[in-house]
């Protein structure tokens, strides 16, 4: 008996028992679509965040903060530390071998006044190599350059938000706007950054990305000269020259800024970490995920299990018969194994296509993000089919142990 | 000699009690012979037909088939013999009902191996159609007489060319008039020189066959030729052996 004339055996067994092998294939018809709709979601999920990282910005940034230091609790060491300045900025570009370049960046609320209007505006002292330059084209003029920063030049690229708040429709490059009674050049505005989540409910409204467009951009010496007393810093981000050298760049930041400060009173972040943290968090919701599809496979498995042991019940005699015409111990395990996988696999191949269903409905109707790849189909296919070896062992093992006595006097 | 049998026994162990359903048998059919063992239930024909089929293997003693020792086989090599050296005629018939009697008279064909589907195509319906069921080929069991079915389970017992057809009540299920038709069948195949075991506890059933063997007690009883003669006194050679 080959294994094409088991299968043969199981499909036609299936066949005359249509009813049957119907309640036997839902639960896995169910468990290998959840297993589709759960990794489609994942995978949605994992490139929607992909995406976003990739519009916020490179992955070779690092991002140097200030530690938060209580006042009171401050060691003689924390205290001298003037923490982090544009100085310290200028000495990672000079002393940093891994370093693309640097941004430093000071931000202020100031008074923006532009014919009868008056607002408070976030201003951002920077310098032409703001970080977000390259992912944040300008829909009109310039932005800043090293120029701008070494004439102190009053020059300002607004964010466009802003710009629709002074100006409306109007031309703004080469007008002159007030920010705190300083006249400013308007050289450029920045095109509009936009992100939505997808999420329950379909695309967010939200635009997470909003910040950005509500943003003026100045040269950070100008900042410093007009604006600030000191040349302190709320934050400087530093590229590597390739993210491959964001760890050893994380290195020679790290030794320059403490010889400087004389003690660690800083952070360092790296985007690739930040994404594998988010990573770790949805391990959590992975976790709930598999276990939904694994609890619904295994239930199939169980029904395929006990569906089985009936129908050797059943068949006792036919395997009586068998027996006693020539068939092996092996041979009824191997017949009622692969009867056992075939009836799964076919389970499994439906379930494909119920799990496309659910997926379709997933994204069309809750609006979550989802992403199905031949490796996802693969998986839940495989699945089934080892559910079927798995809870095929046992009936099989038990029609392969029938004395063939007992088996032919069954009544 | 085709089947030898020497000292068999089969004792089951149940526990507060063990049941000697064979004390010792001994006895041997020859190539061609037509053979009815009768027995009262309980005297241990049954135990006996099923180590004769290799269903079963004896607690101790020998038995050699066709010239191998079987008694110590086990599993995958005893389903082997049955497989090759055992036809079986139930009283129940006992095909599978849900493939046609095409596909049941092949399965030993199957379970044989290396016999193409062709071939056994074409053994199974011949032999269908010599026991007149060229007309049923493509019917299940359960669309055939009770007669018919019985001459299915026939061929599916001829169809690996067996040494031995071991036939268990094989009128019981049917009325009188198709349980001649099969003993004649059976008659027939012993006249093309077929060796045949009948079981029975039927006496007109048995006066088909040329000897009867009488088990009682886990033992055997009577051997006689039929007409009245002792086995004894039928041939001097079996005698000898039985006597070893």
């Amino acid at each position: 008996m080959n294994i094409l004339e088991s299968v043969e055996a199981g499909f036609r067994d299936m066949a005359s028992h249509k009813g049957r092998a119907v309640i036997t294939v839902i639960g896995i018809v169910l468990g290998v679509a959840s297993v589709v709709a759960v990794l489609a979601l994942m995978r949605g999920g994992e490139e929607q965040s992909l995406a976003f990282w990739e519009e916020l910005g490179g992955l070779r940034e690092l991002r140097i903060t200030n530690t938060h230091l209580d006042r009171l609790m401050m060691t003689a060491a924390e205290k001298a530390s003037e923490r982090l300045t544009y100085r310290d900025a200028i000495a990672i570009g000079e002393e940093c071998p891994s370093v693309s370049y640097v941004d430093p960046e000071i931000t202020r609320w100031l008074t923006v006044t532009y014919g009868d209007l008056t607002y408070q505006m976030k201003v951002l002292g920077t310098t032409g190599h703001y970080p977000y330059a390259d992912e944040m084209p300008l829909a009109e003029g310039r932005f800043l350059c090293d120029k701008d920063a070494e004439t102190y030049a009053n020059v300002v690229a607004m964010g466009p938000t802003y710009k629709e708040d002074l100006f409306g429709d109007e031309e703004a490059i080469g007008s002159t706007i007030i920010l705190d009674g300083v006249p400013f050049t308007v050289i450029g505005v920045m095109e509009k950054k936009e992100f939505y989540f997808q999420g329950e409910g379909g695309r967010s409204d939200r635009n997470v990305l909003e910040w950005f467009n509500r943003s003026h951009y100045i040269p950070i010496t100008t900042m410093i000269k007009r604006f600030t007393i000191d040349d302190r810093l709320g934050g400087l981000e530093v590229a590597a020259r390739s993210v491959e050298l964001v760890p050893t760049l994380t290195e020679e930041v790290r030794t320059v800024l403490t010889r400087r400060h004389g003690v660690e009173d800083f952070n360092i972040d790296a985007k690739t970490e930040r994404i594998q943290q988010q990573a770790e968090q949805m391990v959590f919701f992975n976790i709930i995920f598999w276990s939904i599809a694994f609890v619904s496979l295994f239930v199939g498995g169980v029904v395929i299990a006990n569906i089985m042991l009936a129908s050797i019940t059943e068949r006792v005699r036919e395997i009586g018969v068998r027996k006693a015409i020539g068939a092996g111990d092996r041979d009824m395990f191997v017949q009622f194994l692969v009867e056992a996988v075939a009836v799964t696999a076919a389970g499994g191949i439906v379930g494909l296509f119920a799990g496309l269903g659910m997926v379709a409905v997933v994204e069309g109707i809750l609006g979550m993000p989802t992403a199905v790849t031949p490796a996802i189909l693969l998986i839940a296919f495989l699945c089934s089919v080892s559910i079927g070896l798995v809870f095929g062992i046992f009936p099989a093992l038990r029609a392969a142990r029938l004395s063939p006595i007992e088996a032919l006097r069954y009544e | 000699m085709l089947i030898s049998t020497e000292n068999l026994t089969k004792s089951y162990d149940l526990g507060a009690a063990t049941v000697r359903a064979l004390r010792g048998v001994t006895f041997g059919i020859e190539e061609g012979e037509y053979v009815a063992i009768m027995g009262p239930s309980g005297s241990g024909k049954s135990t006996l037909m099923h180590i004769l089929g290799c269903l079963d293997t004896p607690t101790s003693g020998r038995y050699v088939l066709d010239g191998s020792e079987v008694s110590g086989l086990k599993g995958r090599e005893l389903a082997r013999v049955r497989n090759k050296k055992i036809g079986f005629v139930f009283q129940n018939f006992n095909l599978l009902p849900r493939v046609d009697l095409l596909s049941n008279v092949a399965l030993p064909l199957v379970y044989h191996g290396s016999i193409s589907r062709a071939e056994r195509a074409r053994k199974s319906s011949e032999l269908l159609s010599s026991l007149g069921l060229d007309h049923r080929l493509r019917h299940r069991p359960n669309e055939l007489s009770g007669g018919e079915r019985q001459r299915a389970a026939i061929a599916r017992a001829l169809v690996n060319e067996p040494a031995i057809l071991l036939a268990d009540e094989p009128t019981g299920n049917l009325d009188q008039k198709t349980g001649r038709e099969i003993m004649s069948i059976l008659d027939d195949l012993h006249s093309s020189g077929r060796t045949i075991i009948i079981v029975t506890h039927d006496s007109n059933v048995a006066a088909h066959a040329r000897r009867t063997v009488h088990i009682e007690d886990g033992r055997v009883a009577h051997d006689a030729t039929n007409g009245g003669a002792t086995r004894e006194d039928a041939t001097g050679k079996t005698r000898r052996e039985e006597t070893l």
